[in-house]
């Protein structure tokens, strides 16, 4: 087996600001067609996410065996609106005109429970849950598809479609337990997040980690043991994959968020137990999360005990371009190619 | 099934298909099956179509005429809805197809084998103006090549689908074409996917295997 690239995000530095998400928008989205595809997606959590309750759509494996399914629909999606911005600007209406979505009120959009969360106040809370493609090892949507148009680079793990020889059946789209697969209504044919590889043959990280202002995105290869994806997942245990129940053996791990204490009726703060209840994270990241959760506690202390630590001197990346892995060139050196 | 000469309709005569000429021939009833859930090329599409029907479209009624230039085969079927878009995620077109065979025994039950490729004509009704010609090597391999070659028009009224299919009886082609000779025989089959179902790719009902096809000699006379 070849070597596999991966990304690590570290969900307690994520703001949700969604530059990632506009980075991948401008740069691989933007044909007919796409409009309603969010290869990267930043959603709030505890929430129903993007397409609408993703994670209780199927697909996956259960033991082995593939699970049935959904099919989302482009509503579930958040679709993509189209605004009445002829009427306002050009219709002579003056102040009567107001900004708004053409046709059937939406319901839901791809950022649409932002910042609810869940909780009480004042121990509500919430977290921002950056997805991209997992670029699985087991991928779903490569076994089900009849036609073997899904391909998984021999030499880098990326998981892309290829569209001569996609049909367009959806069985990857039912298949992938994550919901990144989008099709395409013009070009009849499906398509999703490619991680960047002409970027990453050229030595760029993937703009969605490029561009993000938080520091939140670690690119590598998963076997570098001197970069920090391979310190994260396989030596600290930080970085857990996202529902790893459904088998697919994603390599988009996630260091789990810790929120500020909670408060007691009193007001005093009260540690007795996390303001994100740890059962939830289970539920997202399964039980290694416990695990992870103690390291970083740990790790923490000593931070502040002015003790050194290697793992929070990862995860505060004080050398930005040592969370590319290598890929750290400059994206304005590439040579695009157009086909 | 024979195929009858009508030397005198042209082209268009023969892609419409509710010209009389095509009443003034035989129909032929096809039966059809649902493809085995087991033979499905992905363990993701079994599961998915373990418990659900395949192959709703239980008959298609075929006629085929050629001219001595062009060979046209005419399918109607029932079908409650038109599915002609796939303008969300979870819509499918209904869609039709004639298999030829392009080595004598290439199986049909697996769209051909290595060596041995079945050619397919291939008519969908988001693109009802239109058709592909594909040519399958065994179940998932097939390609498009030579768009163009292959003529389609398709229309839906009160619960029906007639589609037309037709191509020149001689092609020059480097790609596996049927060959297609008045006065000889072949075989042919045919596929009719619900869209309304879910159906496409290889959950469709098909004619099982090769039916025979002989096409009239172009003097009007009977085969020997
Ligand atoms: S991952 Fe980075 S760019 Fe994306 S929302 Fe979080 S902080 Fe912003």
């Amino acid at each position: 087996m070849g070597r596999q690239l991966a990304m690590v995000m570290d969900l307690n530095k994520c703001i949700g600001c969604q530059t990632c998400t506009i980075a991948c928008k401008r740069l691989w989205t933007r044909d007919e067609g796409m409009e309603y595809m969010w290869w990267n997606t930043v959603n709030t959590q505890p929430g129903r996410g993007t397409p609408r309750d993703w994670e209780q759509s199927g697909g996956g494996f259960r033991k082995g065996v593939p699970k049935p399914g959904a099919l989302p629909t482009r509503r579930e999606f958040g679709d993509a609106w189209e605004y009445n911005h002829d009427e306002v600007f050009f219709g002579e209406k003056g102040p009567k005109a107001h900004l708004q979505v053409k046709g059937e009120k939406p319901d839901w959009g791809p950022n649409w429970d932002e910042d609810q969360g869940d909780g009480d106040y004042p121990n509500s809370y919430y977290f921002y849950l950056p997805r991209i493609c997992n670029h699985c090892t087991h991928p779903a949507c490569l076994e089900a598809c009849p036609r073997k148009a899904i391909e998984k680079n021999a030499e880098n793990g990326i998981v892309t479609v290829n569209e001569d020889r996609c049909r367009g059946y959806r069985f990857c789209m039912e298949a992938c337990p994550y919901k990144k697969i989008y099709f395409n209504e013009t070009k009849k044919v499906s398509q999703k997040c490619i991680f960047c590889f002409p970027r990453i043959e050229q030595g760029v990280a993937n703009a969605c980690a490029r561009q993000c202002p938080g520091r939140v995105r670690f690119v590598g290869y998963r076997d570098d043991e001197n970069a920090p994806i391979y310190k994260l997942v396989e030596k600290w245990k930080v970085a857990v994959p996202l529902h790893p129940e459904y088998e697919t053996e994603p390599n988009v791990f996630y260091v789990p968020p810790i929120a500020p204490p909670r408060y007691d009726e009193n007001g005093d703060i009260d540690e007795s137990s996390p303001r994100i209840p740890e059962e939830y994270l289970v539920s997202l990241f399964g039980p290694p999360v416990i695990e992870a959760l103690a390291t970083l506690h740990d790790e923490m202390a000593k931070a502040r005990d002015g003790q050194k630590s290697e793992l929070m001197d990862l995860l505060i990346a004080y050398k930005w371009k040592e969370m590319f892995g290598g890929f750290d060139k400059d994206p304005a050196t590439i040579e695009w190619v157009k086909s | 099934m024979q195929v009858d000469f009508v030397g005198d309709a042209g082209i268009d005569v023969l892609l419409d298909a509710d010209h009389r000429v095509w009443g003034q021939h035989p129909t032929t009833s096809v039966p059809l099956l649902g493809t085995p859930v087991g033979m499905q090329p992905t363990a993701a599409i079994q599961v998915a179509w373990m418990n659900k029907k395949i192959g709703t479209v239980d008959h298609v009624d075929v006629a085929a005429l050629h001219n001595g230039r062009e060979i046209a085969f005419r399918l109607e079927w029932s079908a409650a809805t038109e599915s002609s878009d796939v303008s969300d995620n979870n819509s499918f077109p209904d869609a039709a197809a004639i298999a030829l065979p392009v080595s004598p025994d290439a199986p049909i039950i697996t769209m051909g084998a290595p060596g041995q490729p079945v050619n397919a004509w291939y008519w969908r009704a988001d693109e009802p103006q239109g058709a592909r010609q594909l040519s399958a090597e065994g179940l998932g391999t097939s390609l498009t090549f030579d768009q163009r070659v292959i003529q389609g028009r398709g229309s839906w009224k009160q619960g029906r689908w007639r589609v037309v299919l037709a191509r020149a009886l001689r092609v020059e082609s480097e790609s596996p074409v049927a060959e297609l000779i008045p006065g000889t025989a072949t075989g042919f089959g045919v596929a009719i996917w619900d869209g309304a179902n879910g159906e496409r790719g290889g959950i469709k009902a098909f004619s099982g295997n090769w039916l025979p096809l002989e096409l009239q000699a172009a003097s009007g006379e009977r085969n020997a």
